[in-house]
C-alpha cells in the first residue's frame, strides 16, 4: 500500500490511477492533516509520497510526523526542484526524491525497492 | 601616428580609444581620450611656450632697438669728430689766408720773392698748402708761388672765383685744374687801397685731408669719406664708389649739425649712416662728410647674446615639450584607465541588477509553470497506459507517438523551469570545511573517462598553503561542475584543462578554470552570464548554466569573470571567501 499526499488534486488523482495501473495499491489525500488522521487512526503505507510544498502541514513535517506515527514507513518526497546537496534541510530525510514533472517509470522503480528492503 | 609614438616611449599604455570593450561605450565619461591627449599637450605647450616666445620677440626688439641707438649715436659721434677735424682743417688755412691778407700790402704779395717767403713760412706754420698765387679782380693771376707755372692764368671763369666774389672767401670742392692734380681751392678776398679787391689763393694738396680722415676709419666696414652734394665722391671710400665716382648711398639731406640715420645699402646690408654739412666759420663748403658702418660689425656682441638666448629658448621648449608630454599622458591614462574601472563597475552593477531581476521573475515564472507541468506530464502519461493497456489502441502507433511528444515537451519544460529556479534560488547556505583539492578531484572523476578517451591533459594546480575554506559544499560543487562541463564541451582533443587555485588577499582565494579551447567571441563575453544566452543550436542548449553558476557564485559572496580570446582559450576567475560566514556578517 502507498500513501500519495499532494494539494494538487488532479496530478494526484492523475498519478494514483498510473499506479494502479502498474499494480500499486494507492491512498490519495489533498491534505498533510487528513492523510496523517488516517495513519494515527491506524492505517498501515509501505511507503509514502510526499508533495513537499503544501499549504498546512509541508511535506517534510508531515514526514517526521508521520515517521513518529509509523517507524516502519518509508518516504519518496516530491520536489518541485532541488536536490540532497543544495535544497533545503529535510530532503535528504527521506529515502528517495523525485523532481516534478515526474517520470513514472522511476518512480514506480524506487517504490519497488523500497517495499522490498 | 600619435599611439605609435605614445607605444614607443611606453607612457600610454593603453590606446585610448581602440582599446574600447563595445558593451563599455555607454558607461564613459568622455568619448575620444585620444582627442583630449592631443588637446592637453596643445593647450599646455601654447600656455607654456607662449609667454616665453613673446618674451624672447620682446628681448630681441629690445636689444636690437637698444644697439640702434647705441650704433647711431658712435656713428654720429665719429662724425662729429671728423667734422671737427675736417672742419679745423680748413679754417686753419683760410685764417692763415685771412692773416696774411689783412697783415700784407698788396704791393708786397705781388712781389714775387716775398710770396714765396710767405708761403714757405706758411708750410712751416700748417704744411699741406701746395702753392699760393695772388688774382686781381678781373681774375687775372698777378704772382704764384709754388712748384707749377701757372704766371698769368685767367681764373675769371672759375666756379671758386666767382664764389669767393660772392662770399668774401671759398673753399672749392676737389678738382684738376690747370695742374691735372687733385686739389682744393681755399681763397680770401681782400681790398687793395685803391677799393678794388684782390683775392690770395692757396691750393691744398689732398693727401693731409685723406690722412686725416683715415685716422677716423676704425673697425671692419667703416667707412669715412668725403662727398660733394651731388654725390660725387671728393675723397675715397673704400665700399661705397661706383664706376664713375660716385657714392652708392644716397646723400642725406642738408643738415646744420652732425645727425645720424638707418638705411640700407646697395648690397642690402643694414647700416649706419652719420653724416655733417662742412660749414668754416668764415665760408660754406659744398663738402659733406659720411661716416658709414655696417650695422653687423657693431652687432658681434648682440649675435653671440642672440645665439644665446636662442639655444636657452631651444633646450628650455625642448624640456618644457617633453615634460608637457609625459606629464600629460601620465595623465591622461590615469583618467582613461580610472574611467574605465568605473564603467565596468557600473557596466557590472547594471548587470547584476538585470540579472537580479530576471531571476526573480524567472524563479516566479518557474514555480508558477511547475505545477501545470506536472499535471499534464501525468495526465498525457496516463493517456497513454490507457492506450497501452487497451486492446483496441494497442496497434496505434501513431497516437503513442503523439503522447510520446507531448511527455517529451514536458519533460525540456521541466528542465527548464529546474534551471529557472536553479539560478534564483536563495536559500540558506549549509556551510562546512572543504579542502579544495579535494572537491575539485571529486567533479573532474566524473570527467576522468571522457578525458582520457579524448586524450585532454587534466592539470591541477592547488598549493597545499590554500588553507580549507568553509563554504556551501554543494553549491561550490556545482559552481566547479558547471565550469568544468562548459569546457570540456569548448576544448577539442589534445587540448588541456586546468584549475589552479591561490590566495588573492588574507580573505579571499581565487579558483582559476583555464582550457586551451575555442574560446568566447568578445560580443559575446558580456552576455555569457544571462539567462537563455546560448550559442548551441535550439534544443540542444537552454542557456542557463552559467547563469546559474553566476547565482551561486554570488551566494557564496564571491565573483566570477572571465577572460577569453578566441582560438586561445577561455579562462574564469571565481574569487571566494575563505569563510562566507563572515562576509554574511560583514
Amino acid at each position: 500500500m502507498v500513501l500519495l499526499v499532494d494539494d494538487e488534486q488532479r496530478f494526484a488523482q492523475m498519478l494514483a490511477k498510473r499506479l494502479e495501473l502498474r499494480g500499486i495499491q494507492t491512498d490519495v489525500f489533498f491534505s498533510g492533516e487528513k492523510a496523517l488522521k488516517a495513519v494515527e487512526a491506524g492505517k498501515h503505507f509501505h511507503v509514502a509520497i510526499l508533495d513537499v510544498k503544501m499549504p498546512g502541514i509541508s511535506g517534510i513535517e508531515l514526514k517526521r510526523k508521520l515517521s513518529q506515527a509509523d517507524p516502519q514507513m518509508k518516504f519518496i518526497f516530491l520536489t518541485g526542484h532541488g536536490s540532497c546537496t543544495d535544497y533545503e534541510t529535510g530532503i535528504c530525510e527521506a529515502e528517495d526524491y523525485l523532481t516534478k514533472p515526474l517520470k513514472i517509470d522511476r518512480l514506480v522503480q524506487v517504490i519497488n525497492r523500497l517495499v522490498e528492503s | 601616428m600619435k599611439e605609435q609614438i605614445s607605444k614607443k616611449l611606453g607612457i600610454v599604455e593603453t590606446r585610448f580609444p581602440g582599446n574600447r570593450k563595445e558593451y563599455l561605450h555607454a558607461y564613459y565619461t568622455f568619448q575620444d581620450y585620444g582627442q583630449i591627449w592631443g588637446m592637453t599637450i596643445f593647450v599646455l605647450l601654447a600656455a607654456s611656450l607662449l609667454p616665453l616666445v613673446i618674451m624672447t620677440i620682446i628681448h630681441y626688439q629690445l636689444i636690437e632697438r637698444s644697439i640702434d641707438t647705441e650704433s647711431l649715436l658712435r656713428t654720429e659721434r665719429l662724425a662729429s669728430n671728423a667734422r671737427r677735424a675736417v672742419t679745423f682743417f680748413l679754417e686753419e688755412r683760410l685764417d692763415a689766408l685771412t692773416f696774411t691778407a689783412n697783415e700784407m700790402s698788396y704791393r708786397q704779395l705781388s712781389d714775387l720773392t716775398s710770396l714765396s717767403t710767405v708761403l714757405k713760412n706758411l708750410k712751416l706754420g700748417f704744411g699741406g698748402l701746395t702753392d699760393l698765387s695772388l688774382i686781381d679782380d678781373t681774375g687775372n693771376q698777378v704772382a704764384y708761388a709754388g712748384p707749377f707755372s701757372l704766371e698769368g692764368k685767367d681764373y675769371s671763369s672759375q666756379p671758386w672765383f666767382i664764389e669767393c666774389q660772392k662770399n668774401n672767401a671759398c673753399v672749392s670742392e676737389i678738382f684738376l685744374g690747370y695742374r691735372d692734380v687733385p686739389h682744393i681751392v681755399v681763397a680770401v678776398k681782400s681790398q687793395r687801397p685803391d677799393g678794388r679787391f684782390y683775392v690770395l689763393r692757396a691750393t691744398l694738396a689732398t693727401e693731409r685731408l685723406i690722412q686725416t680722415l683715415s685716422s677716423f676709419r676704425t673697425g671692419e666696414h667703416a667707412d669715412i669719406f668725403l662727398v660733394n652734394r651731388e654725390g660725387l665722391l671728393q675723397t675715397p671710400s673704400q665700399h661705397y664708389r661706383d664706376g664713375s665716382q660716385h657714392v652708392t648711398i644716397p646723400v642725406p639731406e642738408y643738415s646744420d649739425r652732425t645727425k645720424s640715420l638707418m638705411t640700407i645699402d646697395n648690397q642690402g646690408h643694414p647700416i649706419a649712416v652719420g653724416y655733417a654739412y662742412i660749414t668754416t666759420n668764415i665760408v660754406p663748403t659744398t663738402f659733406v662728410l659720411m661716416v658709414v658702418k655696417r650695422k653687423e660689425s657693431m652687432m658681434k656682441v648682440w649675435l653671440d647674446l642672440r645665439a644665446q638666448i636662442n639655444w636657452v629658448f631651444g633646450v628650455s621648449s625642448v624640456i618644457i615639450a617633453i615634460v608637457i608630454f609625459l606629464t600629460s599622458s601620465f595623465m591622461v591614462n590615469k583618467i582613461y584607465q580610472a574611467d574605465r574601472e568605473k564603467a565596468k563597475t557600473m557596466a557590472l552593477a547594471e548587470q547584476n541588477f538585470q540579472l537580479a531581476s530576471i531571476g526573480q521573475l524567472a524563479a516566479g515564472v518557474a514555480h508558477e509553470i511547475n505545477n501545470p507541468l506536472a499535471l499534464i506530464n501525468e495526465t498525457a502519461g496516463y493517456v497513454r497506459d490507457l492506450f497501452m493497456i487497451k486492446q483496441q489502441y494497442k496497434d496505434d502507433q501513431e497516437l503513442i507517438e503523439h503522447i510520446d511528444a507531448i511527455i517529451d515537451a514536458v519533460e525540456r519544460c521541466g528542465t527548464i523551469t529546474r534551471q529557472l529556479l536553479g539560478f534564483a534560488r536563495r536559500f540558506d547556505i549549509q556551510t562546512q570545511a572543504i579542502r579544495l583539492q579535494d572537491m575539485v578531484d571529486d567533479v573532474l572523476n566524473f570527467h576522468k573517462k571522457e578525458a582520457q578517451y579524448r586524450n585532454i591533459s587534466l592539470r591541477v594546480n592547488i598549493p597545499d598553503d590554500i588553507p580549507d575554506i568553509k563554504t556551501d559544499r554543494g553549491k561550490l560543487q556545482q559552481i566547479v561542475l558547471n565550469l568544468v562541463n562548459n569546457a570540456f564541451q569548448a576544448i577539442d582533443d589534445d587540448c588541456f584543462l586546468e584549475i589552479s587555485a591561490a590566495m588573492e588577499d588574507p580573505e579571499h582565494v581565487e579558483l582559476v578554470i583555464r582550457d586551451n579551447g575555442s574560446g568566447i567571441p568578445e560580443e559575446h563575453l558580456s552576455k555569457i552570464f544571462e539567462p537563455f544566452f546560448t550559442t548551441k543550436k535550439e534544443g540542444q542548449g537552454t542557456g542557463l548554466g552559467l547563469s546559474i553558476t553566476y547565482g551561486l557564485v554570488q551566494e557564496l559572496h564571491g565573483t566570477i569573470r572571465v577572460d577569453s580570446n578566441v582560438g586561445e582559450g577561455t579562462a574564469f576567475f571565481i574569487t571566494l571567501p575563505i569563510e562566507v560566514d563572515k562576509e554574511m556578517q560583514s
